[in-house]
């Protein structure tokens, strides 16, 4: 007797929980929509799972950019509008990103959606201009989705084939001829291992066999690096998140390679200094790291970052780059004078470039939008990390969009 | 010959990790009759209590390692409990969807606490061995040793002591053991406690030459099963053979084939085994 009143009191609590959490639900799905000048900024990307610290560095900067720009006042056609940011799981899968930025333009009226994945991109690329409008703030370094033709997507970082050429010609100069490839498994890192060894072939250097291998699964790098020092290379291809890559170079160092590094944007050279030493890091060429970036803003930047997300933590471009990219749009409404209509605030974004408050240039600030929706710095610069520690920038020419 | 025996260090190492994680693994099969999906996530949330410990407590690494191994005992011990205990009379799949929960809950708490950034556990180990030519870290010869040692324990605590012994025997005939006066219910507790015990001292001895992250146990939960399988389910001595074997197997298929192939090795390993011998290499002599 008592177990069975047990077992129907704990069938109670539960429906009960599931009710509350029902109520709940409704609740935060009414709320947002209803408020006339509250524009929900929408973002889908990583929050848990093996992306997650990923997803959060996108994040912190689009919560940090809301701040200001609320704090600042953004006045539409005459009306104050506050920015909301709201965010969803997609774990990295593209068709739970494409359902979460659906339901970010359906339920919350979301005019822009971000995301920080190719793959997720591509598949919202499907929805955005159709049924629902709304535009994509787009960050990835994968050109393909601007060949893709969207009229509602707005592409941030420099597009990745822009490095292979100089990334070369600078590890060649300071390594030698001979490449090891040791790249990451995902499909970026492939595209990257592709890109970097048509430019190295280009050049006249030697490339050994390709050693890629997946940096999420691998428990123990030293086989796979003995593996690759055994070509004996002059200079090794690496990247994945940074503290993987930042542990493959520590490796080959402790094996006693002495060339040089090529290092995919993925991996930041700051970022992978936090946790390996510096020494193992040298003699390598890489993206720019943020702390590095001239613009009139990044100072500030830097110190908010410092103070929201640690001293600690190092801010990436990921950080920095959707910063600035919310900045624009924001912008661009006030240009377009509406928050709900995607079309004329993609428009607006060429005019509101120039107009952008120099406190949110922090990252290479573009000066142009191309047509097909790609952001435009108009010096894109690179760094080469020298044996003495110090950032070099090298400058880099940049290759169209068109494949 | 420099590489091969260079290879062959990062081999066992290797398998000195796998050994552990996947001894605990078997031993909760034999005893339990489930698959604990959420092993892997056993192992991470050792690999981080070592890191609280180590880093942000300040004890010595062999200190960090134990504490982080007896209390993740106790978490063991809890999951039993609360999860695998109240489903014990339920249909098998209720243990996997309860398990797959219990990996999803271990994750996302690890999450909420430490963050999702990948974190690094600096070993006090340092320096390198010159074996016949080859560079092998003195990291990599204490996991071996460890493994040896630990591994030399454990068949000791289940042969000879009396704890141990029930364990076997639980193994070996459930309602037998019952007889004879064996808690089953104990033996229960034990056996998950000890699963996560071991696989903490793996965690703890593979985190310096690796990074922390939540989902750190994803990928070592599929090659522990492979390996289990392998060795037969619920076997010991499978699992220490299927363990070195896959490590050695892996790594040098990823040295002289390609090391695309070498992160498959598991897998092909494993449908051939189901194919061919799917009671794994050593069958236990009873089955349920």
């Amino acid at each position: 007797m008592d177990s069975i009143s047990r077992s129907r009191r704990r069938r109670l609590s539960a429906a009960a929980v599931l009710g509350a959490i029902a109520l709940t639900a409704t609740a935060c799905g009414g709320g947002s929509s209803s408020e006339g000048d509250t524009v929900v900024i929408g973002y889908t990307g990583p929050l848990s799972g093996g992306g997650a610290a990923y997803g959060e560095n996108v994040k912190i900067g689009l919560e940090m950019v809301i701040d200001d720009l609320n704090a600042d006042g953004v006045e539409v056609d005459g009306n104050p509008v506050t920015l909301e940011l709201k965010s969803l799981d997609d774990k990295y899968a593209p068709s739970t990103a494409a359902s979460n930025a659906q339901r970010l333009a359906d339920q919350d009226e979301a005019p822009v959606v971000v995301s920080p994945n190719a793959g997720a991109i591509k598949a919202i690329q499907q929805i955005n201009s159709g049924r629902s409008n709304f535009l994509i703030s787009a960050y990835t370094s994968d050109p393909a989705i601007v060949q893709a033709d969207n009229p509602l997507t707005m592409m941030i970082p420099p597009n990745f084939e822009s490095y292979a050429e100089e990334f070369s010609e600078t590890a060649m100069k300071h390594g030698g001829e001979k490449l090891a490839l040791l790249g990451t498994q995902s499909e970026y890192g492939q595209q990257w291992t592709k890109s970097i060894t048509d430019a190295w072939s280009e050049a006249s250097g030697k490339i050994g066999g390709d050693n890629s291998i997946d940096y999420a699964t691998v428990s123990d790098f030293a086989g796979p690096v003995s593996k690759a020092l055994a070509e004996k290379p002059d200079a090794i291809f690496v990247g994945g998140p940074s503290q993987p890559t930042a542990l493959i170079m520590e490796e080959a160092r402790k094996q006693g390679f002495e060339g040089s590094f090529l290092v995919m944007d993925q991996a930041k050279l700051d970022e992978m200094a936090t946790v390996t030493k510096l020494d193992n890091l040298k003699n390598s060429v890489g993206v720019l790291p943020v702390s590095e970036y001239e613009d009139p803003g990044t100072e500030d930047f830097l110190k908010k970052f410092g103070e929201k997300a640690g001293e600690k933590k190092v801010p990436t471009s990921e950080t920095a780059l959707n910063y600035q990219g919310i900045a624009i749009i924001a912008k661009a409404m006030e240009v377009a004078g509406t928050t709900d209509d995607p079309e004329k605030i993609r428009e607006a974004i060429n005019e509101a470039l120039p107009e952008v408050d120099d406190k949110y240039k922090v990252n290479g600030f573009p000066d142009e939008i191309t047509e097909q929706g790609h952001l435009l710095s108009p010096n894109l610069e690179a760094t080469f990390l020298d044996e003495d520690g110090e950032y070099t920038k090298v400058p880099i020419e940049q290759v169209s969009d068109d494949k | 010959m420099t590489l091969f025996i260079q290879q062959l260090f990062n081999g066992l190492a290797l398998g000195g990790v796998y050994c552990l994680a996947a001894i605990g693994l078997t031993l909760v099969f034999g005893v339990l009759r489930i698959p604990n999906l959420a092993h892997g996530a056993l192992y991470m949330l050792g690999a981080y209590i070592t890191y609280f410990f180590l880093t942000t407590v300040g004890v010595p690494y062999i200190a960090a390692i134990g504490i982080a191994a007896i209390m993740l005992f106790v978490v063991g011990v809890g999951l039993e409990r609360l999860v695998f205990h109240p489903l014990r009379n339920s249909p098998h799949t209720h243990h996997m969807i309860a398990a797959v929960g219990a990996m999803f809950f271990f994750q996302a708490l690890a999450q909420a606490i430490w963050g999702a950034d990948f974190r690094r556990m600096d070993t006090p180990i340092t320096g390198e061995l010159r074996i016949l030519g080859a560079e092998i870290s003195a990291q990599r010869i204490v996991i071996i040793v460890t493994a040896v040692i630990v591994l030399a324990l454990l068949a000791w605590f289940i042969k000879r002591s009396i704890h141990g012994q029930t364990i076997e025997a639980i193994e070996q005939d459930r309602v037998g053991a019952s007889l004879v006066g064996i808690n089953p219910s104990m033996v229960a507790m034990l056996t998950l406690g000890l699963s996560a015990l071991l696989a903490t001292i793996a965690a703890g001895l593979v985190a310096p030459i690796n990074l922390l992250s939540p989902t750190m146990g994803d990928a070592l939960n599929l090659k522990v099963f492979a390996i289990i399988i392998l060795g037969g389910l619920g076997s010991l001595p499978g699992a220490i053979v299927g363990g070195f074997a896959l490590a050695i197997a892996e790594t040098m298929t990823a040295t002289y084939i390609s090391s695309a192939v070498g992160e498959t090795v598991a897998f092909v390993v494993l449908v051939a085994v189901l194919a061919i011998k799917p009671n794994g290499l050593f069958t236990k002599a009873v089955q349920r």
